[in-house]
């Protein structure tokens, strides 16, 4: 019988830190065949335990394309991530999921992509970029805008540093306030919106990052001229159970875990209840 | 009446008690008992002595939905074991039979099974919007009660069913529903096939209702109808208007500051479900994941790990406990509003912050 809330058991094999307070962990389903079927959307979520301490939602930062981790990469904020951040190589954790609607990454088949991300806010988006980079030939052109707090709050460094030096795709990274080691742009994420020449046409925005920052990025993409559809973003809530029984994650009458959390600048407007 | 069986039975209150104690001897029986502070309270009984045998109760002051989603619930037990963490779920599935529960509270259940995804009894049950997201916890229990509703003759103070289509009077959801035909008797409607069972095999204590019997139930039912007195929560245009957010903020201002965040309209709802999640540690490599009663009325209901609280204002939270009581949104996803009708929170209550009194308001669209 299939339950709701039974965590499957899975390993950790690695895990990198990211920033002072962000690491990434490298996992794997401790059965093999079931790591192997497992399969998910950029955007969905998992629910994590620490078992003795909790369970909490994190992201899949990696992408359904290349399967031979799923890597989380979670910020030591509370509780249950603290715990997890504690743990070693080797370690058991226990996952349910994949839960959430994840990223409606088919109605952008043939546009261009722009993913704008402030912070962890890139971990959810770069799944996605990911799985858009091993689709390519599904995409016109990908254009990647990154801020954070300050150079030591980036994430996925190497990453970064790669994405730069790819030629099919257009990267551009800014931090909010520099330090002596920063060569480059400062100012908020939004600041990167010309340097990129952006456009509207035929593109869709995916857009991800703290609270603050969401507003201000949709109207420059609104004074842009994209549509309310053409932006894309996910909502946060405290969650619980992700199978839209606790109740914890409703905004008016959605479950954030189930009907969300993506959703689009045009569907965020008409929940009945201000997100 | 929707039955499943046409025929009606009648049992005499002596043979009752004897049902029960038949009962008792293979399984738990759950019934009204008095509480010690003169309040009726379902509880398992070990002696049909216990029970309240009066039957002058109208609702108990908690509903019988901890029997099927208790306050606090074992969900899996985990143990770090040589060859790493094993999980063990923690099903309760025990027969019980629950006896005297009100046609409200049935309601309640038959909401829960559609939001747990269970089916009801004796009826086809609802299809749950995916078959995946069915609760085996709440499903396991729920399928193992057997339902004895007692139909309400005479309402209680506080009683709005008839305003909320759940009472006074089962018309689904029971295996036998009982009502009173004079002092010494009940006649019996049967619900479901296990209740047809229960017939057939104490076929001693029931007789076959006669013509006048089968019209006075009619009776009954029509004379308690006519019964609620001013407790009335004109829900529909109230519907309306939360569901096109035609409330004054002043509304929930208002009732903001006036609302205690004790969490007790919540708990004493029989539709109430939303739980908490945490793990309850034996040892540094074994425990218990648990759930326990959880309410939108609570400051840290949404409270996330950093910090931020979208409803941290008693206002938003009192907005959100209507909106999803009451708004068209959650009727079409839950098959009915959030409402049974049952008045216990009417009484429980500090700021008197009620389904009746509330309904009223939105539907006037005014604070006071």
């Amino acid at each position: 019988m299939k339950d709701l809330y039974l965590p499957e058991i899975a390993v950790i094999h690695d895990k990198i830190p990211e920033t002072g307070d962000v690491s990434t962990f490298f996992v794997r389903f401790k059965e093999s065949g079931r790591h192997d079927a497992f399969d998910y959307r950029p955007g969905q979520f998992l629910e994590v335990s620490v078992f003795n301490v909790g369970e909490i939602p994190i992201s899949i930062t990696s992408t359904p394309t290349r399967k031979d981790y799923i890597e989380l990469s979670i910020k030591n904020v509370g509780l249950v991530s603290g715990a997890i951040h504690k743990l070693d190589k080797g370690s058991e954790i226990g996952l349910r999921g994949p839960f959430g609607n994840g990223f409606p990454y088919e109605r952008a088949y043939g546009k261009n992509l722009l993913f704008v991300a402030g912070g962890i806010g890139l971990a959810p988006l770069r799944s996605l970029i990911n799985f858009a980079l091993d689709n390519h030939d599904r995409y016109e052109n990908v254009t990647i805008l990154y801020g954070s707090r300050t150079p030591s709050d980036l994430v996925f460094q190497r990453e970064l540093d790669e994405w730069k030096t790819r030629e099919d795709l257009k990267f551009l990274v800014t931090v909010d306030r520099e330090d002596e080691t920063w060569q480059g742009h400062v100012g908020v994420v939004t600041t990167l919106l010309p340097r990129a020449d952006v456009t509207a046409e035929n593109t869709i925005a995916f857009v991800c990052g703290p609270p603050v920052m969401i507003p201000f990025v949709i109207k420059d993409l609104s004074n842009l001229g994209f549509s309310d559809e053409a932006i894309i973003s996910t909502l946060e809530r405290h969650m619980k159970c992700g199978v839209g029984k606790c109740g914890h994650c409703c905004v008016g009458d959605k479950y954030m875990c189930q009907d969300g959390p993506v959703f689009s600048f045009k569907e965020m407007k008409a929940l009945a209840e201000e997100a | 009446m929707r039955a499943y069986s046409e025929a009606l039975s009648v049992i005499k209150k002596s043979d009752l008690f004897e049902l029960m104690s038949r009962f008792l001897e293979s399984r738990e029986v759950i019934a009204p008992i008095p509480g010690h502070g003169g309040e009726v309270i379902f509880y398992p009984i070990e002696s049909i002595e216990d029970v309240a045998w009066d039957w002058e109760y109208v609702n108990t002051v908690l509903p019988p939905k901890r029997f099927f989603l208790p306050q606090t619930e074992e969900l899996f037990h985990y143990k770090n074991r040589k060859n790493g963490y094993e999980i063990e779920p923690t099903y309760n599935d025990d027969v019980r039979m629950i006896f005297g529960i009100r046609p409200c509270d049935v309601n309640a259940l038959l909401f829960l099974d559609r939001f747990f995804g269970g089916g009801p009894i004796g009826r086809p049950a609802p299809v749950p919007r995916d078959d995946e997201l069915r609760d085996n916890y709440y499903a396991i229990r729920r399928a193992n009660t057997f339902i004895i509703a007692f139909g309400c003759h005479q309402p209680g103070e506080d009683c709005f069913c008839i305003c909320c289509d759940s009472g006074p009077f089962l018309e689904e959801g029971y295996d036998l529903q009982l009502t009173q035909l004079g002092d010494e008797e009940y006649i019996v409607e049967v619900g479901s096939a296990r209740g047809l069972k229960i017939i057939f095999g104490h076929e001693d204590l029931f007789r076959t209702a006669d013509h006048t019997e089968e019209k006075k139930l009619a009776e009954i039912v029509s004379t308690a109808t006519q019964r609620f007195g001013n407790t009335k929560a004109y829900l529909s245009k109230a519907i309306q208007n939360i569901t096109y957010d035609q409330v004054p903020g002043e509304l929930w201002e208002e009732m903001g500051n006036r609302c205690q965040d004790c969490g007790g309209c919540s708990y004493v709802c029989p539709t109430c479900c939303c739980y908490n999640v945490v793990d309850v540690p034996v040892s540094d490599t074994e425990g218990y994941r648990v759930r326990t009663w959880d309410s939108c009325a609570f400051a840290g209901f949404t409270k996330m790990a950093g910090g931020d609280n979208p409803r941290s204002d008693k206002k938003e939270r009192l907005k959100r406990r209507f909106f999803h009581k009451l708004s068209y949104q959650y009727i079409l996803r839950n098959g009915r509003h959030g409402c049974v009708g049952c008045g216990r929170c009417i009484n429980t209550c500090f700021a008197n912050i009620s389904m009746p009194d509330i309904a009223e308001k939105i539907r006037r669209g005014t604070a006071r």
